[in-house]
Protein backbone atom coordinates (compact mmCIF):
# COMPACT_ATOMS: atom_id res chain seq x y z
CA UNK A 1 0.00 0.00 0.00
CA UNK A 2 1.23 3.59 -0.88
CA UNK A 3 2.31 5.85 2.01
CA UNK A 4 -0.76 8.43 0.67
CA UNK A 5 -3.17 5.30 0.93
CA UNK A 6 -1.85 4.22 4.16
CA UNK A 7 -2.35 7.40 5.68
CA UNK A 8 -5.75 8.14 4.70
CA UNK A 9 -6.86 4.54 5.65
CA UNK A 10 -5.30 4.97 9.11
CA UNK A 11 -7.48 8.67 9.22
CA UNK A 12 -10.62 6.98 8.36
CA UNK A 13 -10.37 4.24 10.97
CA UNK A 14 -9.16 6.93 13.72
CA UNK A 15 -12.45 8.92 12.93
CA UNK A 16 -14.40 5.67 12.71
CA UNK A 17 -13.32 4.84 16.26
CA UNK A 18 -13.81 8.41 18.00
CA UNK A 19 -17.12 8.80 16.51
CA UNK A 20 -17.96 5.51 17.83
CA UNK A 21 -16.40 6.40 21.48
CA UNK A 22 -18.53 9.89 20.94
CA UNK A 23 -21.59 7.87 20.59
CA UNK A 24 -20.72 5.12 23.01
CA UNK A 25 -19.54 7.22 26.11
CA UNK A 26 -23.17 9.35 26.68
CA UNK A 27 -25.04 6.08 25.76
CA UNK A 28 -22.68 3.94 28.82
CA UNK A 29 -22.81 7.29 31.56
CA UNK A 30 -26.45 7.15 30.90
CA UNK A 31 -27.46 3.71 31.31
CA UNK A 32 -24.35 3.24 34.35
CA UNK A 33 -25.93 6.00 36.47
CA UNK A 34 -27.41 5.25 39.41
CA UNK A 35 -29.17 7.75 42.22
CA UNK A 36 -27.64 6.74 45.40
CA UNK A 37 -30.52 6.20 47.78
CA UNK A 38 -30.46 5.81 51.68
CA UNK A 39 -32.29 3.44 53.81
CA UNK A 40 -33.38 3.77 56.99
CA UNK A 41 -33.94 1.27 59.28
CA UNK A 42 -35.56 2.14 63.02
CA UNK A 43 -35.05 -0.69 65.70
CA UNK A 44 -38.37 -0.20 68.55
CA UNK A 45 -37.52 -1.09 72.19
CA UNK A 46 -39.07 -4.97 71.46
CA UNK A 47 -36.21 -5.60 69.09
CA UNK A 48 -33.60 -4.80 70.60
CA UNK A 49 -33.69 -7.36 73.35
CA UNK A 50 -31.14 -10.04 71.86
CA UNK A 51 -27.38 -9.69 71.73
CA UNK A 52 -27.44 -9.54 67.53
CA UNK A 53 -31.13 -8.27 66.13
CA UNK A 54 -31.51 -8.61 62.81
CA UNK A 55 -33.82 -6.12 60.61
CA UNK A 56 -33.46 -5.56 56.67
CA UNK A 57 -30.33 -5.48 56.17
CA UNK A 58 -28.90 -4.81 59.64
CA UNK A 59 -27.43 -5.97 62.83
CA UNK A 60 -28.34 -3.97 65.74
CA UNK A 61 -25.50 -5.16 68.35
CA UNK A 62 -25.96 -5.08 72.00
CA UNK A 63 -23.22 -4.73 74.44
CA UNK A 64 -25.08 -4.06 78.24
CA UNK A 65 -26.64 -0.65 77.77
CA UNK A 66 -24.28 0.10 74.58
CA UNK A 67 -25.18 -0.70 70.64
CA UNK A 68 -24.05 -0.47 67.63
CA UNK A 69 -25.01 -1.45 63.95
CA UNK A 70 -23.04 -3.60 61.36
CA UNK A 71 -24.36 -3.88 57.89
CA UNK A 72 -25.34 -7.58 57.55
CA UNK A 73 -24.06 -7.85 54.17
CA UNK A 74 -20.55 -10.24 53.70
CA UNK A 75 -17.62 -8.36 52.53
CA UNK A 76 -16.65 -11.13 50.23
CA UNK A 77 -20.25 -11.05 47.96
CA UNK A 78 -22.53 -9.60 49.55
CA UNK A 79 -24.82 -12.44 51.01
CA UNK A 80 -26.43 -11.64 53.98
CA UNK A 81 -24.89 -12.96 56.65
CA UNK A 82 -26.29 -15.32 59.75
CA UNK A 83 -25.70 -14.85 63.57
CA UNK A 84 -25.11 -17.86 65.12
CA UNK A 85 -26.51 -17.18 68.99
CA UNK A 86 -23.87 -20.06 70.04
CA UNK A 87 -20.56 -18.98 68.55
CA UNK A 88 -21.54 -15.86 68.84
CA UNK A 89 -20.57 -15.18 65.33
CA UNK A 90 -21.84 -14.14 62.08
CA UNK A 91 -21.51 -16.65 59.14
CA UNK A 92 -21.69 -16.50 55.35
CA UNK A 93 -24.35 -19.13 53.62
CA UNK A 94 -22.38 -18.41 50.21
CA UNK A 95 -19.16 -19.05 50.81
CA UNK A 96 -18.48 -19.61 54.17
CA UNK A 97 -17.07 -16.70 55.62
CA UNK A 98 -16.96 -16.13 59.78
CA UNK A 99 -17.13 -12.81 61.56
CA UNK A 100 -16.96 -12.03 65.01
CA UNK A 101 -19.84 -9.99 66.90
CA UNK A 102 -17.95 -7.26 66.95
CA UNK A 103 -17.81 -7.24 62.90
CA UNK A 104 -13.66 -8.48 62.97
CA UNK A 105 -13.60 -10.61 59.76
CA UNK A 106 -12.24 -14.12 61.26
CA UNK A 107 -11.70 -16.72 58.37
CA UNK A 108 -13.03 -17.58 54.66
CA UNK A 109 -12.55 -15.29 51.71
CA UNK A 110 -14.12 -12.09 52.69
CA UNK A 111 -10.78 -10.72 54.37
CA UNK A 112 -12.17 -7.58 55.26
CA UNK A 113 -14.58 -6.71 58.41
CA UNK A 114 -18.08 -6.11 58.25
CA UNK A 115 -19.25 -2.11 57.41
CA UNK A 116 -19.91 -0.17 61.05
CA UNK A 117 -22.82 1.62 60.87
CA UNK A 118 -23.70 4.76 63.14
CA UNK A 119 -26.50 4.26 65.39
CA UNK A 120 -28.96 7.55 66.56
CA UNK A 121 -31.13 6.85 69.77
CA UNK A 122 -34.66 8.52 69.94
CA UNK A 123 -36.22 10.16 72.62
CA UNK A 124 -39.23 7.35 72.35
CA UNK A 125 -36.03 4.20 72.73
CA UNK A 126 -36.05 3.59 69.05
CA UNK A 127 -32.65 2.87 67.83
CA UNK A 128 -32.20 4.76 63.87
CA UNK A 129 -29.63 3.27 61.63
CA UNK A 130 -29.33 4.99 58.06
CA UNK A 131 -26.80 3.43 55.28
CA UNK A 132 -26.75 3.56 51.58
CA UNK A 133 -27.78 1.34 49.24
CA UNK B 1 -18.75 -46.84 9.74
CA UNK B 2 -19.27 -48.74 12.71
CA UNK B 3 -22.46 -49.64 14.34
CA UNK B 4 -20.93 -47.15 17.38
CA UNK B 5 -20.46 -44.69 15.07
CA UNK B 6 -23.80 -45.04 13.31
CA UNK B 7 -25.03 -44.60 17.02
CA UNK B 8 -23.21 -41.47 18.05
CA UNK B 9 -23.91 -39.83 14.37
CA UNK B 10 -27.76 -40.43 15.08
CA UNK B 11 -27.31 -39.17 18.50
CA UNK B 12 -25.59 -36.08 17.47
CA UNK B 13 -28.23 -35.31 14.50
CA UNK B 14 -30.96 -35.85 17.08
CA UNK B 15 -29.86 -33.43 19.80
CA UNK B 16 -30.30 -30.14 17.76
CA UNK B 17 -33.54 -31.00 16.90
CA UNK B 18 -35.10 -31.70 20.17
CA UNK B 19 -33.35 -28.70 21.27
CA UNK B 20 -35.04 -26.65 18.80
CA UNK B 21 -38.50 -28.17 20.24
CA UNK B 22 -37.45 -27.67 23.92
CA UNK B 23 -36.49 -23.83 22.64
CA UNK B 24 -40.18 -23.30 21.15
CA UNK B 25 -41.98 -24.90 24.39
CA UNK B 26 -39.84 -22.57 26.36
CA UNK B 27 -40.87 -19.58 24.51
CA UNK B 28 -44.23 -20.31 24.53
CA UNK B 29 -44.32 -21.03 28.12
CA UNK B 30 -42.19 -18.07 29.17
CA UNK B 31 -44.73 -15.64 27.05
CA UNK B 32 -47.80 -17.30 28.90
CA UNK B 33 -45.69 -16.55 32.21
CA UNK B 34 -45.26 -12.65 31.50
CA UNK B 35 -48.94 -12.10 31.90
CA UNK B 36 -48.85 -12.72 35.59
CA UNK B 37 -45.11 -12.17 36.65
CA UNK B 38 -43.82 -8.79 38.39
CA UNK B 39 -40.48 -7.80 38.56
CA UNK B 40 -41.39 -5.05 40.75
CA UNK B 41 -42.36 -5.32 44.67
CA UNK B 42 -42.81 -8.52 46.19
CA UNK B 43 -41.30 -10.94 43.98
CA UNK B 44 -41.22 -14.04 45.76
CA UNK B 45 -45.08 -13.50 46.39
CA UNK B 46 -45.49 -13.23 43.15
CA UNK B 47 -43.71 -16.25 41.73
CA UNK B 48 -45.02 -18.43 44.94
CA UNK B 49 -49.15 -17.52 43.25
CA UNK B 50 -47.67 -18.35 40.11
CA UNK B 51 -47.35 -21.88 41.42
CA UNK B 52 -50.27 -22.02 44.06
CA UNK B 53 -52.53 -19.72 43.03
CA UNK B 54 -52.69 -18.84 39.11
CA UNK B 55 -54.63 -22.14 37.16
CA UNK B 56 -52.40 -23.48 35.51
CA UNK B 57 -49.14 -21.40 37.11
CA UNK B 58 -47.23 -24.28 38.42
CA UNK B 59 -47.43 -26.51 35.22
CA UNK B 60 -46.35 -23.64 32.82
CA UNK B 61 -43.70 -22.57 35.54
CA UNK B 62 -42.40 -26.05 35.31
CA UNK B 63 -42.67 -26.44 31.87
CA UNK B 64 -40.74 -23.27 31.19
CA UNK B 65 -38.22 -24.24 33.91
CA UNK B 66 -37.77 -27.93 32.51
CA UNK B 67 -37.62 -26.71 28.87
CA UNK B 68 -35.36 -24.04 29.39
CA UNK B 69 -32.64 -26.60 30.85
CA UNK B 70 -33.46 -29.09 28.03
CA UNK B 71 -32.57 -26.72 25.33
CA UNK B 72 -29.36 -25.41 27.24
CA UNK B 73 -28.19 -28.80 27.91
CA UNK B 74 -28.74 -30.18 24.77
CA UNK B 75 -26.96 -27.33 23.08
CA UNK B 76 -24.16 -28.05 25.93
CA UNK B 77 -23.88 -31.49 24.09
CA UNK B 78 -24.09 -30.64 21.12
CA UNK B 79 -20.92 -28.34 21.20
CA UNK B 80 -19.46 -30.80 22.95
CA UNK B 81 -19.68 -33.50 20.93
CA UNK B 82 -18.59 -30.99 18.01
CA UNK B 83 -15.47 -29.94 20.15
CA UNK B 84 -14.76 -33.48 21.47
CA UNK B 85 -14.63 -35.09 17.65
CA UNK B 86 -12.97 -31.84 16.98
CA UNK B 87 -15.32 -30.84 14.53
CA UNK B 88 -14.99 -27.26 15.12
CA UNK B 89 -12.36 -27.30 12.07
CA UNK B 90 -15.34 -27.38 9.69
CA UNK B 91 -16.42 -23.97 10.65
CA UNK B 92 -14.88 -20.57 10.18
CA UNK B 93 -13.71 -18.69 12.84
CA UNK B 94 -16.36 -15.90 13.06
CA UNK B 95 -19.46 -18.81 12.19
CA UNK B 96 -17.66 -20.77 15.85
CA UNK B 97 -17.46 -17.15 17.90
CA UNK B 98 -20.94 -16.56 17.13
CA UNK B 99 -22.19 -20.04 18.28
CA UNK B 100 -19.84 -20.08 21.28
CA UNK B 101 -20.86 -16.82 22.76
CA UNK B 102 -24.74 -17.70 21.58
CA UNK B 103 -24.15 -20.97 24.44
CA UNK B 104 -22.90 -18.33 26.82
CA UNK B 105 -25.89 -16.38 26.51
CA UNK B 106 -27.95 -19.67 26.72
CA UNK B 107 -26.64 -20.18 30.24
CA UNK B 108 -26.68 -16.54 31.23
CA UNK B 109 -30.40 -16.75 29.91
CA UNK B 110 -31.15 -19.52 32.91
CA UNK B 111 -28.89 -17.62 35.40
CA UNK B 112 -31.12 -14.68 34.88
CA UNK B 113 -34.00 -17.41 35.13
CA UNK B 114 -32.69 -18.47 38.34
CA UNK B 115 -32.45 -14.54 40.11
CA UNK B 116 -35.94 -14.14 39.09
CA UNK B 117 -37.43 -16.65 40.87
CA UNK B 118 -37.33 -13.64 43.80
CA UNK B 119 -36.22 -16.54 46.60
CA UNK B 120 -33.10 -16.35 48.95
CA UNK B 121 -31.19 -18.37 46.31
CA UNK B 122 -32.14 -16.24 43.21
CA UNK B 123 -31.45 -12.94 45.50
CA UNK B 124 -27.84 -13.65 46.53
CA UNK B 125 -27.00 -15.28 43.02
CA UNK B 126 -28.15 -11.88 41.88
CA UNK B 127 -26.02 -10.05 44.78
CA UNK B 128 -22.94 -12.18 43.82
CA UNK B 129 -22.77 -11.48 40.21
CA UNK B 130 -23.56 -7.86 40.84
CA UNK B 131 -19.96 -8.00 43.44
CA UNK B 132 -17.98 -10.06 40.43
CA UNK B 133 -18.51 -7.53 38.28
CA UNK B 134 -18.08 -4.68 40.71
CA UNK B 135 -14.81 -6.35 40.90
CA UNK B 136 -13.51 -5.35 37.40
CA UNK B 137 -11.02 -2.71 38.06
CA UNK B 138 -11.89 0.96 37.17
CA UNK B 139 -15.00 0.26 35.08
CA UNK B 140 -16.41 -2.41 37.47
CA UNK B 141 -18.83 -0.27 39.19
CA UNK B 142 -20.35 1.01 35.88
CA UNK B 143 -20.47 -2.31 34.56
CA UNK B 144 -22.86 -4.25 36.79
CA UNK B 145 -24.85 -1.19 36.77
CA UNK B 146 -25.92 -3.13 33.47
CA UNK B 147 -27.13 -5.75 34.42
CA UNK B 148 -28.07 -5.66 38.35
CA UNK B 149 -28.65 -3.04 40.50
CA UNK B 150 -29.30 -2.98 44.35
CA UNK B 151 -32.86 -1.99 45.82
CA UNK B 152 -36.17 -1.88 44.70
CA UNK B 153 -35.53 -2.43 40.98
CA UNK B 154 -33.15 -5.32 41.42
CA UNK B 155 -35.26 -8.02 39.03
CA UNK B 156 -35.65 -5.38 36.90
CA UNK B 157 -32.85 -5.58 34.43
CA UNK B 158 -32.34 -9.20 34.99
CA UNK B 159 -36.14 -9.37 33.56
CA UNK B 160 -35.23 -7.13 30.75
CA UNK B 161 -32.37 -9.29 29.80
CA UNK B 162 -34.22 -12.61 30.26
CA UNK B 163 -37.55 -12.03 28.09
CA UNK B 164 -36.40 -9.56 25.76
CA UNK B 165 -32.43 -8.52 24.84
CA UNK B 166 -31.05 -12.32 25.32
CA UNK B 167 -33.48 -14.35 23.56
CA UNK B 168 -34.35 -11.86 20.79
CA UNK B 169 -29.86 -11.95 20.47
CA UNK B 170 -29.54 -15.44 21.10
CA UNK B 171 -32.08 -16.18 17.74
CA UNK B 172 -30.59 -13.77 15.74
CA UNK B 173 -26.97 -15.25 16.53
CA UNK B 174 -28.07 -18.94 15.68
CA UNK B 175 -29.94 -17.88 12.89
CA UNK B 176 -27.60 -19.22 10.36
CA UNK B 177 -26.73 -22.23 11.81
CA UNK B 178 -30.16 -23.29 11.91
CA UNK B 179 -31.11 -24.78 9.01
CA UNK B 180 -35.01 -25.81 9.41
CA UNK B 181 -36.58 -23.28 11.74
CA UNK B 182 -39.85 -25.56 11.95
CA UNK B 183 -38.85 -28.84 14.03
CA UNK B 184 -39.49 -32.25 12.73
CA UNK B 185 -42.87 -33.11 13.57
CA UNK B 186 -41.83 -36.49 15.44
CA UNK B 187 -39.00 -34.24 17.17
CA UNK B 188 -41.71 -31.70 18.56
CA UNK B 189 -44.18 -34.63 19.98
CA UNK B 190 -41.40 -36.11 21.64
CA UNK B 191 -40.39 -33.12 22.87
CA UNK B 192 -44.02 -31.92 24.02
CA UNK B 193 -44.99 -35.35 25.39
CA UNK B 194 -41.18 -35.82 27.77
CA UNK B 195 -41.55 -32.04 28.88
CA UNK B 196 -45.50 -32.13 29.86
CA UNK B 197 -45.10 -35.52 31.65
CA UNK B 198 -41.75 -33.48 33.51
CA UNK B 199 -44.00 -30.09 34.14
CA UNK B 200 -46.90 -32.63 35.45
CA UNK B 201 -45.37 -35.05 37.72
CA UNK B 202 -42.20 -33.53 38.65
CA UNK B 203 -42.53 -31.10 41.86
CA UNK B 204 -40.74 -27.81 41.22
CA UNK B 205 -37.93 -27.00 43.79
CA UNK B 206 -39.03 -25.36 46.89
CA UNK B 207 -38.58 -22.06 47.01
CA UNK B 208 -36.37 -20.30 50.21
CA UNK B 209 -38.53 -16.96 51.29
CA UNK B 210 -35.76 -13.86 51.38
CA UNK B 211 -36.25 -13.46 55.10
CA UNK B 212 -35.79 -17.49 56.05
CA UNK B 213 -32.21 -17.89 58.00
CA UNK B 214 -29.84 -20.98 55.89
CA UNK B 215 -26.93 -22.41 56.61
CA UNK B 216 -26.15 -23.01 53.00
CA UNK B 217 -27.07 -21.90 49.97
CA UNK B 218 -26.24 -23.05 46.74
CA UNK B 219 -25.63 -21.17 42.87
CA UNK B 220 -27.32 -22.79 39.38
CA UNK B 221 -25.83 -26.04 39.09
CA UNK B 222 -23.71 -24.66 36.50
CA UNK B 223 -22.11 -22.27 38.26
CA UNK B 224 -21.48 -24.88 41.48
CA UNK B 225 -17.77 -24.99 40.42
CA UNK B 226 -17.46 -21.43 39.87
CA UNK B 227 -18.80 -21.11 43.66
CA UNK B 228 -16.65 -23.77 44.82
CA UNK B 229 -13.68 -21.37 43.54
CA UNK B 230 -14.51 -18.08 44.92
CA UNK B 231 -13.87 -19.74 48.31
CA UNK B 232 -10.68 -20.37 47.78
CA UNK B 233 -9.15 -17.88 45.45
CA UNK B 234 -9.80 -13.93 44.91
CA UNK B 235 -13.11 -13.04 43.24
CA UNK B 236 -11.60 -11.47 39.80
CA UNK B 237 -9.37 -14.52 39.39
CA UNK B 238 -12.45 -17.04 40.25
CA UNK B 239 -15.24 -15.85 38.60
CA UNK B 240 -13.84 -14.00 35.78
CA UNK B 241 -10.56 -14.32 34.71
CA UNK B 242 -10.52 -18.58 34.56
CA UNK B 243 -14.05 -19.12 32.72
CA UNK B 244 -13.04 -16.08 30.52
CA UNK B 245 -9.54 -18.09 29.37
CA UNK B 246 -11.39 -21.10 29.36
CA UNK B 247 -13.94 -19.53 27.14
CA UNK B 248 -11.10 -17.44 25.18
CA UNK B 249 -8.91 -20.61 24.47
CA UNK B 250 -12.53 -22.97 23.44
CA UNK B 251 -12.74 -19.54 20.64
CA UNK B 252 -9.51 -19.76 19.65
CA UNK B 253 -9.78 -23.48 18.40
CA UNK B 254 -10.15 -22.75 14.70
CA UNK B 255 -7.58 -20.28 14.14
CA UNK B 256 -4.86 -22.86 14.78
CA UNK B 257 -6.62 -26.44 13.13
CA UNK B 258 -4.31 -28.49 11.31
CA UNK B 259 -5.58 -31.24 8.92
CA UNK B 260 -2.54 -33.50 9.51
CA UNK B 261 0.48 -33.10 10.95
CA UNK B 262 3.05 -31.55 7.98
CA UNK B 263 6.63 -32.85 7.97
CA UNK B 264 7.60 -28.59 8.04
CA UNK B 265 8.31 -27.01 11.24
CA UNK B 266 5.23 -24.97 11.06
CA UNK B 267 2.78 -27.22 10.74
CA UNK B 268 4.11 -29.25 13.67
CA UNK B 269 4.21 -26.43 15.95
CA UNK B 270 0.31 -26.06 14.53
CA UNK B 271 -0.17 -29.91 15.04
CA UNK B 272 1.13 -29.45 19.05
CA UNK B 273 -0.48 -26.69 19.56
CA UNK B 274 -3.89 -27.52 18.51
CA UNK B 275 -3.66 -30.97 19.99
CA UNK B 276 -2.11 -29.54 23.31
CA UNK B 277 -4.77 -26.89 23.59
CA UNK B 278 -7.86 -29.40 22.62
CA UNK B 279 -6.40 -31.56 25.58
CA UNK B 280 -5.81 -28.71 28.14
CA UNK B 281 -9.50 -27.96 27.50
CA UNK B 282 -10.92 -31.43 27.99
CA UNK B 283 -8.75 -31.43 31.46
CA UNK B 284 -10.16 -28.12 32.35
CA UNK B 285 -13.83 -29.54 31.48
CA UNK B 286 -13.37 -32.70 33.75
CA UNK B 287 -11.76 -30.45 36.51
CA UNK B 288 -14.71 -28.26 36.08
CA UNK B 289 -17.59 -31.49 36.02
CA UNK B 290 -15.63 -32.69 39.40
CA UNK B 291 -15.75 -29.65 41.15
CA UNK B 292 -19.57 -29.21 40.49
CA UNK B 293 -20.13 -32.89 41.31
CA UNK B 294 -18.25 -31.94 44.31
CA UNK B 295 -20.39 -28.81 45.07
CA UNK B 296 -23.97 -31.09 44.20
CA UNK B 297 -22.90 -33.48 47.50
CA UNK B 298 -21.22 -31.69 49.70
CA UNK B 299 -21.88 -28.70 49.00
CA UNK B 300 -19.95 -25.59 47.83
Amino acid sequence: MERRGFIKKGLSWLAYIFGAAALAYPVFLFMSFRKIRKKTVVFHPDEQLAAANFKEGVYLIRKGAAFNALSARCTHLGCTLNFDAVSQQFKCPCHGSLFAISGKWVSGPARKDLMSIPVETEANGDMEVEFEI
Amino acid sequence: MSDTGNIINKISSYMPRLGLSALILCLASGIVLVFYYRPMGNVFQNVEEITTLVPYGWFFRQLHYGSGQLFTILMLLHTLDHFLRKRYRIYLFKEWVLLIFSLCLCFFVLFTGFVLKGDKEGFFAGQIFMNILEAIPFIGGSVSKLFIVPGDSFFFLPYLYHCFFLPILIIYLIRDHIREWFPNQRFLLIGTAGLFLYAIFVRPAIDIPPEASVAMIQGPWFFLGVQTLLKFLPVLLAGLIIPGLFVGCLLILPVIKTDSPTRDHRGRIAYVGENGLHYLLVVALCFYGFLTLRAAIWGP
